[in-house]
Order: structure tokens, then C-alpha cells, then sequence
């Protein structure tokens, strides 16, 4: 049998050596997706693992857990955003940061990680750039129930302003949040809350009274609307919705407190509606009684000359006899006199008056 | 249908590719790609293989039992193929790969090629504590030996296939194109400047192409972005490379040393010697899991900054016993892994111990793990070079580019103090093997024509006359001499060219006459104008002496050809080697 030429042996090797490559590339490609499908199944076992950890509060497991499993599913975003809570539950917010800025280099709209990587920094005390990450949080990017989450994401940065007292930014947030929040009651009663903390008593009732009109006999929302009346002056209304409140529930100190306040305010508020004369001018006496009271206990022993002839002036003023006929001009003079004082007292004094207390408030009013 | 009744198809491309065989730079070129594509393909095939292997002998929540009975079943059931069918396919294969080049003209049977990638998949995937890169390039090798000589290439076509399908094996296993051609350059040939440069860059490329399209686009490990903190790190860094020296100089030694007691042994107890290094690394292995296997697991984590610093100094100690056992009693199996392993321990307690002394100045040990892998690796392989792009590659991270090289230089140097021979070269040496090395081929270089150089002893002139000519070079030695007229070299003139002219009655022709020319203008070649420079080794004097015919060559400035500086001839590069000839040089002996 005579040799192969060299020509057609190069040939036909050549084309084994092609036929080799076709066959190993197929086998490889076949290995190569059971070794991803088996990774798959095994990176999502140790996630769940992970989150079970989680879930019971196992933290340190947790983390281990989910990090195998991301070291085998490494662009899994979910396994990530999961990890970075974990840190975070762990108090480990160093590490939860760099978790959450590698997702956020990747993808600067995910609303997940945006909102974790907002409490991360909320736990660090880092408030500024918080906010900043609740807002990319709210306009980012959700893979699922997005107009939910992006909902929740604004009610975790109104609960961050609320608790930093920014009433201006909290109110700007609020705004939009009012027709989209859920109707149920409690969080209702939680916008309502917040208008108050925001510093916007008529948008607070006009929620409560809103809600009355489906629950018409809940103490909250009584108590919430005595807030709200009494914020805007409306102390008799206050009053009245204090009183349902309690009548609905009376071990509730709180409402109880409040009310106590209220009746305080309303029996030395000169303003009423409907005094006696006689009337008049005793609240007028007792709100110069009180603020001399305030100035002369926080003016010490050296008050200034000016503070000094006010003081004076309003022991004078308590001690001078006056007729039935002269109460009216009295009265006026008094008031007067309880309004100098409280100013001198406000620019004297280091401790600022309580702002809240009925005394503050009645003059608040008089002064308008 | 041809002559011998063939397709017309079939015989346009018998034609071309009997065009292609013939023309040699278009089949090397061809060839390597072709062979960077196969070889990776292979070795993708080897890294999955083993890997499912593994998850098989060791499934999740496994009992502890199994770290002791597997790998000491797999080796000794290794153990016997190797010693029975494969006994080429034992150790490393950058060795044996290295003796395919430069002793048996790049043949490597199939049978070894077959043996090392069942054997070493085996032996791997049941914990033994090797690496996977060593074996892949012996399969790499053994694939482009065996296909060159199927297709009926010359001895030193298949040679110079051999380098390109290591590049590629390197470039499939690590997924370091880059690192791989210059590990074949600086390791496997010995020369960066190697003449297959463009094969194996080719080939490389191919294969990491291939790498890319079956398993997509994944660095061997992902690593945080880490910077220098503060310029005192490269203090720590420097202690990092002493540290790594000193450990890659105990890491070979122990190797060398228990491979060589192993080799005492009775030839007959060679078949399960394995076993002991997998019952050895079992043990271990059963109360530190991490030990088992080539730990790149564990070498992420540590790299992420995932660690305990007790348990990284353990793991570096246990991870070199292990290693060294597992190789010194004839597992198949590389050092690679292990010791990129071994450097990042090292590197993380190092890193550990800084970073809990100084938080505020230094990186968390991650980046210290990082730098230790190359530091490791300089040391123990002996390719700076290559460590400091393979990290690069591994890692992507150009940051601690720097810290890394003055690591890897320090561990380089203390490696080199402490260990005269690298590694595989000590191991060649240990199998009885001597091939040429990078310091041997170092000491040829170093030898320069300025160490034989001397003053011509004679200068004739062109207007000079034969006869004149002749009485002054009587009894001078050499077969010529250098002619410089107005300063300049014109040529050499044979002693015998005078000697003819003086015959043939042309005794008072001048010696211009003889050699009919004036110095040329431009640039002559070597050919027309046999010429040395003082930098030249003394190696590419000799064959230029060969080639010349001549015993004597002019030395000539590299500035100017017609500068003549000295002239070298051929027992003075003799007498730079120590071989004087007998009767001694005649210039030199009056």
C-alpha cells in the first residue's frame, strides 16, 4: 500500500485538528453551562441560607452566607443589595457602604440600594448626603412595585426630616406624598401627624377632618384635630375635640395633657370672646403676676435698669388698687405692661421661655 | 473532478495548503493560531472538568471523613497510572516541558499529554494542594508537539510551536494573555528577545479570545479598588517582600528537599509515594478544610480583606508543608496556584499586623494579600517580570502597580541570595537533567569582546608595498591585517592575498592594489566587511570568525565603522575562557 503524499497527510490533519476543535468547543460550551446552572442552583441555596440568617437576626451568618453566595453569582445585584443589609443589621456600615457604592457605580439609578446606602448613612450620622441618597431613592429606579416603593422610600426620608425638625423640607416632601399615601387610617393619621410637625396646622385638620368623615369615632384622630385647632389659636374647638378624644379614650395621658394645657390657656386668655369686664381685668392682673414671675426669676439678682423698671413697675402695678370703673383701662394698661416685660424678659434672659406653654402662647396672641 | 478524482473544492484547498506548507512564516503564523485556539480549548476543558470532579467528590455539607479518604485514594489511584502508563506526566510539566524544547526537539507523546490531563484533573479535583497552570502548559505543549509532527513538520518547525502553545495554555489557565507570553519568554526560553516572539503573542491572544467566548468576560479573582494610603506603606511593603522572600526560600528548599529523599527511595515504593503526600495534605485537610485544593476560594476572600489573621499565618505554613509534601512525593500537579496562595497569606498577615498598628497610615490587608501573591511568586518561580503583569492581569487593578514591584524586586533578590538555583531548574537537576539557564546564558552574554580585545600589532598602510607588507606581518600569527590609510579602516588583507601577489611577481604592487577599493561610503554588511564592537560577546565573535574564515577580526567604533579600536583574535577569546592553545599566542609569547 503505498504511502499518503505529505500534501493530502497535511490536509487531513489539519482537518482533524479542525474537527478536534469543533468537538472540544462543543464540549466545553456543554461544561461550561451545567458548571453556570449548577453555580446558579448553589448561589441561590446560600442566599436563601443567607436571608433565613437574616431574618433571625444571625447577621455575621447571614453575611457569610450571601457573600458565597455572591462569590459565585458575582453580578448579582439582588445578593448584593441583600449583603449591604446584612452589614448593616450587623452595624457594619463601612462595609455596607462600599457594598452599596460598587452597586451604585454600576448603576446610579438602582432605588434599592439607594435607599439602603440613605440608612447606612443615616446610622453613620452622615444626614446631608442621607437625604440626598432618599431622594435618588425616590426618582431611582425599581425592579418591582415601583410607585410602592418609591412611597416608602419618601415616608424613611419624611421620618429622617421629621426627626431632624427640617419643617420646611418636611413639608415640601409631604405635599406630593398626600395623594398617593394609602387611605387606610394609620397612615393617615401619620400624615396628619407629620403636617403638624411641618409646621402646617391647617393642612393637618383639613386630614383629620378627612378622616373623621370614615371614622367618626376615633380618639386619635380627635386628638390629632385638637392639635391642629390649637396650633392655629382655635383653643375652644381644640378644646372640644381634646374632650371627645378623651371620652373615646380616657386613660390617654397624652390627649389628658394636652387638654390640661389647653384649659389652661383658655383661663388666661384675655382675648375670649364674651368676658366680663371684671373678668377681663383679672386675666389681665394674672398674666402680669405670671410674667413677672418668669422675668424676675431668670433676670437673677442684677437685672438691667430697663428689666429692673419694668419689674417694678408691674409689682406696682399688682398692688395698686383699682376701681370697678377704671378695670377696662387697667386691663389694657396691664397687658401692656405683661407684653414689655415678657420682651425684655425674651431679650435678657439666656433660657429662651418655652414657646409651648400657655403663658408664651396667650402673649404670642396678644402681640399679634 | 481532478486527476486523482477529487472534488474540484477540495483540490483548490489541497492546493492551498500545500502553498502554505511551503511557505514557513505563513504556516508558523497559521499554526499558532490554530494551536492558541485548540490548546485553549483544552485546558477550558481541563479547569471545567476538574471542577465538576470536585463538586462530585466533595458535595456540599460532606462528611469530614471524606477530606481524608479522598485525596488519599485519588493519589494513590494517580499514583499508579502515573507510575504505570504516564511516568512523563508526574510533577509540574513546566520541567518536563522545558525538556520537550531543549533535549528531544519539542516531541511530547500523546500518551503523556493524555495522561496529564486525566491524571492531574483527578488528582486535583480530589484536594491534592497543587495548581492547575504548570500541567496545563505540558498539555499545551504535548498538543502543538503532537500536531506539528502529524503534520509532518521539521524538528524545528514543531519547536517553535511548542513556546507558543505554552503562552496559550498560560493565557487559557490564568486568563493573562499578556503575562503568559512573557512567562514563555522569561521561563520556558530563557529569552525575552526569543525569535518566536510573534508565535507566541499570536497564539496567546488567540487563546484568550477562546477563553473569553466559552466562559465570558471574569478576572481570575475581583478585587477592591485598593491605593496607597500613605508613603510610609512602602516600608511595610518592603518587609512584605523580605517576608515573602524568606518564605518562597523555606517553600523550595522543603520542596527540594522532600523530593529528594523521596528519590532515594526503592524504586519499587515510587508508585505510591503520591499517596503519602495526599494522606499528608488529607490530615491537614481534615481540621483546615482550606488547605485542600489550589485555594483560589480562599485567596479571594483573602484578597477582599475577608480574614483572620491567625488563621492566614496558618493557612501560609500549612499551605507550603502541603504543597511541598504533595509535589516532593510525585503528585501531578503544579506550584502556580500554590503559590499565589502561599503570597497572599503571607501578604495578609503582613497586612494584618500593619493595619492593626498603623490603621490610619496603611491599606486593610487585602492589598497587602494582593501584593503578596506577586511577591510569592517572584520569589519562589523567579520571573519578576511576569509576576508584576500577572497580578496586573489577574486583578485589573493599576494601582498598586508600584508597592508590587518593589515587593516582588526585594523577594526577587533574597530568593536569588538564598537559593542558588530557581525552582526548575533545581528540579531538572534533581531528575538529572541539565538544561541550559538563564544565568548560564547570562555568563556567555557577560563575556564581551572588550575582555579579549588588545592594540593590532601591526597596521599596514594602503600605499605600503607587498613586500614591505610581508616583512612586517613575518612571523605575526594571524591570517590578516588591518589596512588604515588617512585614518581610516579600509579592510583586513589576508596574509595570503599578500602572499600570492609577492608569488605571481607583484611584490612592489601596493597592498590598494590588492584590495581594489577605497572605503566604501555608507553602511556595509557583516558579509562585505567582516567588523566586531567592544560590547559584542564573545560568543557572536567566534562566529563571525567561523563565517569569515578569518582568525582575527577588526574592533570597530559603533559611531564609525572605519574607527578601528583594537582588533580581537581567536586565542585571545580563548584566553578569556581559560583554553589557551598550545604553543601560546605568537604575538603575545616574544
Amino acid at each position: 500500500m503505498a504511502a499518503p503524499s505529505p500534501a493530502r497527510s497535511f490536509l487531513g490533519t489539519m482537518g482533524l485538528v479542525f474537527l478536534a476543535i469543533a468537538a472540544i468547543f462543543a464540549a466545553d460550551m456543554f461544561l461550561a453551562r451545567m458548571e453556570r446552572a449548577e453555580s446558579h442552583v448553589e448561589a441561590a441555596r446560600l442566599f436563601r441560607q443567607g436571608r433565613d440568617s437574616m431574618l433571625r437576626g444571625e447577621n455575621a451568618e447571614a453575611i457569610e452566607r450571601i457573600k458565597g453566595a455572591i462569590s459565585i453569582e458575582r453580578g448579582n445585584r439582588d445578593y448584593l443589595r441583600t449583603l449591604a443589609q446584612a452589614q448593616l443589621a450587623a452595624g457594619k456600615t463601612a462595609d455596607a457602604e462600599s457594598t452599596l457604592e460598587e452597586l451604585l457605580q454600576s448603576d446610579s439609578t438602582d432605588g434599592l440600594a439607594s435607599l439602603i446606602m440613605g440608612r447606612v448613612l443615616v446610622k453613620e450620622g452622615r444626614f446631608a448626603e442621607a437625604i440626598s441618597y432618599f431622594h435618588r431613592a425616590v426618582y431611582g429606579q425599581w425592579d418591582a412595585a415601583a410607585a410602592a416603593n418609591r412611597l416608602r422610600a419618601r415616608f424613611e426620608l419624611i421620618d429622617l426630616l421629621a426627626q431632624r425638625n427640617s419643617k420646611e423640607e418636611l413639608l415640601a416632601e409631604l405635599l406630593p406624598v398626600q395623594d398617593r399615601a394609602s387611605r387606610d387610617l394609620k397612615t393617615q393619621i401619620r400624615l396628619g401627624r407629620l403636617y403638624l410637625l411641618a409646621g402646617s396646622p391647617p393642612r393637618a385638620a383639613v386630614v383629620f377632618r378627612g378622616i373623621l368623615r370614615d371614622s367618626p369615632a376615633n380618639a386619635d384622630v380627635y386628638a390629632g384635630l385638637g392639635e391642629a385647632e390649637f396650633a392655629q389659636s382655635n383653643y375652644r374647638t381644640a378644646q372640644r375635640d381634646f374632650q371627645t378624644a378623651l371620652r373615646l379614650a380616657p386613660d390617654d395621658q397624652a390627649t389628658r395633657q394636652s387638654l390640661d394645657r389647653c384649659n389652661e390657656l383658655l383661663m388666661l386668655d384675655p382675648a375670649l370672646r364674651g368676658l366680663s369686664r371684671e373678668e377681663y381685668f383679672r386675666r389681665s392682673r394674672k398674666l402680669v403676676e405670671l410674667t413677672l414671675g418668669e422675668a424676675s426669676q431668670c433676670a437673677g439678682r442684677n437685672p438691667s435698669p430697663e428689666l429692673q423698671g419694668l419689674l417694678d413697675q408691674a409689682a406696682k402695678a399688682l398692688k395698686a388698687p383699682v376701681s370697678a370703673g377704671r378695670q377696662g383701662e387697667a386691663a389694657e394698661s396691664n397687658l401692656d405692661l405683661a407684653e414689655r416685660l415678657w420682651q425684655a424678659r425674651r431679650k435678657e434672659c439666656a433660657a429662651p421661655p418655652a414657646t409651648d406653654s400657655p403663658l408664651a402662647l396667650v402673649l404670642a396672641r396678644i402681640a399679634q | 473532478m481532478d486527476n486523482n478524482g477529487r472534488p474540484p473544492w477540495i483540490a483548490r484547498l489541497s492546493g492551498s495548503l500545500e502553498r502554505l506548507r511551503q511557505s514557513e512564516d505563513q504556516l508558523a503564523l497559521v499554526l499558532s493560531v490554530v494551536i492558541g485556539a485548540l490548546v485553549s480549548l483544552v485546558v477550558v476543558a481541563f479547569i471545567l472538568l476538574t471542577g465538576r470532579l470536585a463538586a462530585r467528590m466533595y458535595p456540599a455539607g460532606g462528611a469530614g471523613w471524606r477530606r481524608i479518604l479522598v485525596p488519599t485514594l485519588g493519589s494513590l489511584s494517580t499514583g499508579y497510572l502515573l507510575w504505570r502508563y504516564f511516568p512523563f506526566a508526574r510533577g509540574s510539566g513546566i520541567p518536563q516541558t522545558k525538556y520537550a524544547l531543549f533535549i528531544n526537539d519539542g516531541r511530547i507523546r500523546f500518551r503523556t499529554v493524555f495522561g496529564k490531563f486525566f491524571c492531574c484533573s483527578a488528582s486535583l479535583a480530589s484536594g491534592i494542594s497543587l495548581g492547575r497552570e504548570g500541567p496545563s502548559v505540558q498539555v499545551g505543549a504535548g498538543i502543538a508537539s503532537v500536531v506539528g509532527r502529524s503534520l509532518g513538520l521539521e524538528a524545528k518547525q514543531v519547536k517553535a510551536l511548542v513556546p507558543a502553545a505554552c503562552a496559550a495554555a498560560l493565557a487559557a489557565a490564568f486568563n493573562t494573555p499578556i503575562a503568559a507570553v512573557l512567562f514563555t519568554l522569561e521561563e520556558i526560553m530563557g529569552d525575552l528577545h526569543a525569535e518566536v516572539l510573534g508565535s507566541v503573542v499570536l497564539s496567546s491572544a488567540t487563546s484568550w479570545m477562546v477563553l473569553h467566548l466559552v466562559l465570558g468576560d471574569e478576572p481570575l479573582f475581583h478585587v477592591a479598588g485598593y491605593r496607597l494610603v500613605h508613603p510610609v506603606e512602602f516600608g511595610v511593603y518592603a518587609v512584605l517582600g523580605v517576608v515573602g522572600g524568606l518564605g518562597s526560600v523555606c517553600f523550595v528548599k522543603l520542596l527540594l528537599g522532600i523530593r529528594a529523599r523521596f528519590m532515594r527511595l526503592p524504586k519499587w515504593t515510587v508508585w505510591f509515594q503520591p499517596a503519602v503526600g495526599g494522606l499528608a495534605v488529607g490530615l491537614m485537610g481534615y481540621f483546615v478544610p482550606e488547605v485542600l485544593g489550589v485555594g483560589y476560594n480562599q485567596v479571594e476572600k483573602v484578597l477582599n480583606g475577608d480574614i483572620v489573621l491567625k488563621l492566614v499565618v496558618l493557612l501560609a505554613v500549612l499551605k507550603i508543608v502541603a504543597t511541598a509534601v504533595c509535589y516532593g512525593t510525585g503528585n501531578a500537579g503544579g506550584i502556580f496556584g500554590p503559590s499565589l496562595f502561599i503570597g497572599s497569606m503571607m501578604g495578609a498577615a503582613v497586612g494584618g499586623v500593619a493595619h492593626a498598628l498603623f490603621p490610619a497610615h496603611t491599606a486593610g490587608p487585602g492589598a497587602y494579600a494582593l501584593v503578596g501573591m506577586g511577591t510569592a511568586f517572584a520569589g519562589i518561580v523567579r520571573t519578576p517580570m511576569t509576576s508584576v503583569i500577572m497580578i496586573f492581569e489577574m486583578t485589573r487593578d493599576y494601582t498598586i502597580i508600584v508597592p508590587l514591584m518593589i515587593s516582588n524586586m526585594i523577594a526577587y533578590f533574597i530568593s536569588l541570595k538564598l537559593q542558588k538555583e530557581p525552582i526548575y531548574e533545581a528540579l531538572a537537576q534533581q531528575d538529572g537533567v541539565h538544561l541550559p539557564t538563564r544565568h548560564s546564558r547570562a555568563e556567555a552574554e557577560r563575556a564581551q569582546v572588550r575582555q579579549a580585545m588588545r592594540p593590532p600589532p601591526a597596521v599596514l598602510s594602503p600605499d605600503q608595498r607587498v613586500a614591505s607588507a610581508l616583512r612586517q606581518v613575518e612571523d605575526g600569527g594571524f591570517d590578516a591585517w588591518p589596512v588604515v590609510g588617512a585614518k581610516e579602516l579600509w579592510g583586513m588583507i589576508r596574509t595570503s592575498e599578500l602572499e600570492r601577489a609577492a608569488a605571481g611577481g607583484g611584490s612592489n604592487k601596493k597592498i590598494a592594489d590588492i584590495l581594489g577599493h577605497r572605503p566604501p561610503a555608507g553602511h556595509p554588511t557583516t558579509e562585505e566587511f567582516p567588523h566586531l564592537h567592544t560590547d559584542h560577546s564573545l560568543s557572536l565573535a567566534l562566529e563571525r570568525m567561523g563565517a569569515s574564515g578569518l582568525n582575527v577580526l577588526p574592533v570597530v567604533s559603533r559611531a564609525n565603522l572605519r574607527q578601528l579600536m583594537g582588533i580581537v583574535a581567536l586565542s585571545d577569546v580563548l584566553g578569556v575562557y581559560g583554553v589557551a592553545r598550545r604553543g601560546g599566542d605568537p604575538e603575545r609569547s616574544e
